[in-house]
């Protein structure tokens, strides 16, 4: 299961400039554990609030009608088409959009309407799609969707981006009188994958993001999107929390740690931490820079080359809560920065969760505490998986 | 003249209990003694388990001996005191 193929799915985007709200909406939602993706890219007529609310209105409807599967999604675009309001001046009103609905091992299905046209990436080489039809809406006759059926193996990509994207630079002459343009994008994810062949989606639309907003001196002129979806080998983490339930397991328990190596590998609490020194006849380095980082949190060390370690219950919670409120790891203390690095890094997550209830924590004073661990962990577990669609197993020791 | 060793307790209890004020000792330190001393963490020194000591946060000095309600000026105080000790070569 862990080693099955992964859909990392991200996207970047920067707001127009001046403006408070981005007019671009992209929502994502996994199914059926994480075998199936829906993505919408929208963006709304115009830009600031309102453009914002057209673009996210389209975006939850077709994914709901997508995820519903009881609408036809031709029918849902008319709905759409219909329900959103019109602008009373020019008569128009309404957000272009990119849809994906794909299952694991069946074809992809793509769906735009007024969207720069989706880029599928084999490496570097581009892959037509299996098969492509155009809709015209019977509500809407000058307003025409192209649907792909299109066939994904495992290490391709598929890019949807925002007009703001190939539009970039639009008019400034030379090369870029008509913006950046679809091949502008095409030839940056050719770059940058050949220079980073596993480049993963979030970095890859970073990359292109970023090149559009810089194209020409003066920030965003318009806002800028990139979704990318990724079917990748997944980046697996291990997260090692609490002592093995028997003694007797404390071998086996150090063994996985030392599996995947430092970078992949994560333990939380002291006492976790002083089994595995024994086990492994390895010293955890927490050096006095480690402390002063970590400001008022317990401070992050290193059991060099076997894992990262930290404090268990303080440390996760305050993680959960970051994560929980989406922020990244910039300007956190550092045992909560490096571990948001780490999720932010992987793409599935493996907690085994040493089950020996700590005599601390069994004194009637705090009654409180007692499962505290288990509780911290499925509560971070259930974020993980659900706002950052991560691949995540739990295994209790 | 081996330096003083200090070991900072960084577990759970010991941080919940103050641990944190610790952090700039190093730096609150004279600089001569600075030199003598060698600060590190560690995950947790397994005394919050153990009844009849006293109370957290807890910190080690020369891998042997055990300051309990260890704060800023008490530790810095020890420090100072097996600096000397130690003689004037370090
Ligand atoms: S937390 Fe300090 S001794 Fe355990």
């Amino acid at each position: 299961m862990t080693d099955d193929p992964f859909i990392e799915a991200e996207y970047c985007q920067f707001t127009k400039n001046g403006q408070a709200a981005c007019g671009d909406n992209v929502q994502i939602m996994k199914l059926d554990d994480g075998r199936r993706l829906l993505a919408a890219v929208c963006d709304g007529l115009g830009s600031g609030v309102k453009a914002n609310v057209m673009a996210n209105m389209t975006g939850v409807m077709s994914l709901r009608f997508l995820e519903s599967g009881i609408v036809d999604i031709r029918e849902g675009m008319e709905i759409i088409m219909d329900s959103l309001p019109m602008c009373s001046v020019r008569k128009i009103s309404y957000s272009t959009f990119s849809l994906l609905d794909w299952r694991l091992g069946e074809l992809g299905r793509i769906i735009e309407m007024g969207n720069p046209a989706y880029i599928h990436l084999r490496g570097t080489e581009e892959v037509q799609c299996v098969c492509e039809r155009k809709i015209v809406s019977k509500h809407w006759p000058d307003r025409e969707v192209r649907e792909a059926d299109i066939d994904i193996s495992t290490g391709d990509r598929i890019i949807l981006c925002s007009d703001g994207v190939t539009q970039a630079g639009l008019g400034s002459g030379g090369d870029l009188a008509f913006g950046w343009r679809r091949r502008g994008v095409l030839a940056c994810a050719q770059d940058a994958i050949r220079a980073n062949p596993d480049i993963s989606a979030k970095e890859l639309a970073r990359v292109i993001a970023e090149r559009a907003r810089d194209i020409v001196p003066g920030g965003c002129l318009d806002d800028i999107t990139c979704f990318v979806c990724y079917l990748r080998k997944p980046r697996l983490m291990r997260v090692l929390s609490g002592p093995p339930f028997y003694k007797e397991r404390d071998a086996e328990f150090a063994s996985l740690a030392k599996a995947l190596g430092e970078e992949h590998t994560l333990v939380c609490g002291g006492t976790t931490a002083n089994i595995l020194e024994r086990e492994l006849g390895r010293r955890i380095e927490i050096s006095m820079d480690d402390i002063r980082k970590a400001g008022k949190m317990p401070p992050a060390g290193t059991l060099r080359g076997v894992a990262k370690v930290t404090e268990g219950v303080l440390t996760l919670t305050r993680v959960t809560e970051e994560l929980d409120d989406g922020n990244s790891a910039e300007g956190q203390p550092g045992p909560v920065s490096l571990i948001l690095q780490m999720f932010d890094a992987h793409d599935a997550v493996e907690f085994l969760v040493g089950t020996m209830v700590n005599e601390m924590h069994q004194e009637p004073s705090m009654p409180q505490d007692l499962d505290i661990r288990r509780t911290a962990i499925r509560r971070l577990a259930n974020i993980l998986r659900r706002q950052y669609r991560k691949r995540v197993s739990v295994k209790f020791f | 003249m081996d330096k003083v060793k200090v070991e900072i307790c960084c577990g759970t209890s010991c941080y919940l209990l103050g641990a944190s004020e610790l952090v700039d000792i190093e730096l609150r330190l004279s600089p001569d003694i600075r030199g003598c001393v060698e600060i590190t963490g560690r995950p947790c020194l397994e005394l919050c388990e153990r009844e009849n000591i006293g109370q957290a946060p807890y910190v080690r000095f020369n891998g042997n001996e055990i300051m309990c309600a260890a704060t800023p000026e008490k530790v810095m105080a020890r420090i100072v005191e097996l600096a000397g000790e130690g003689g004037s070569s370090c």
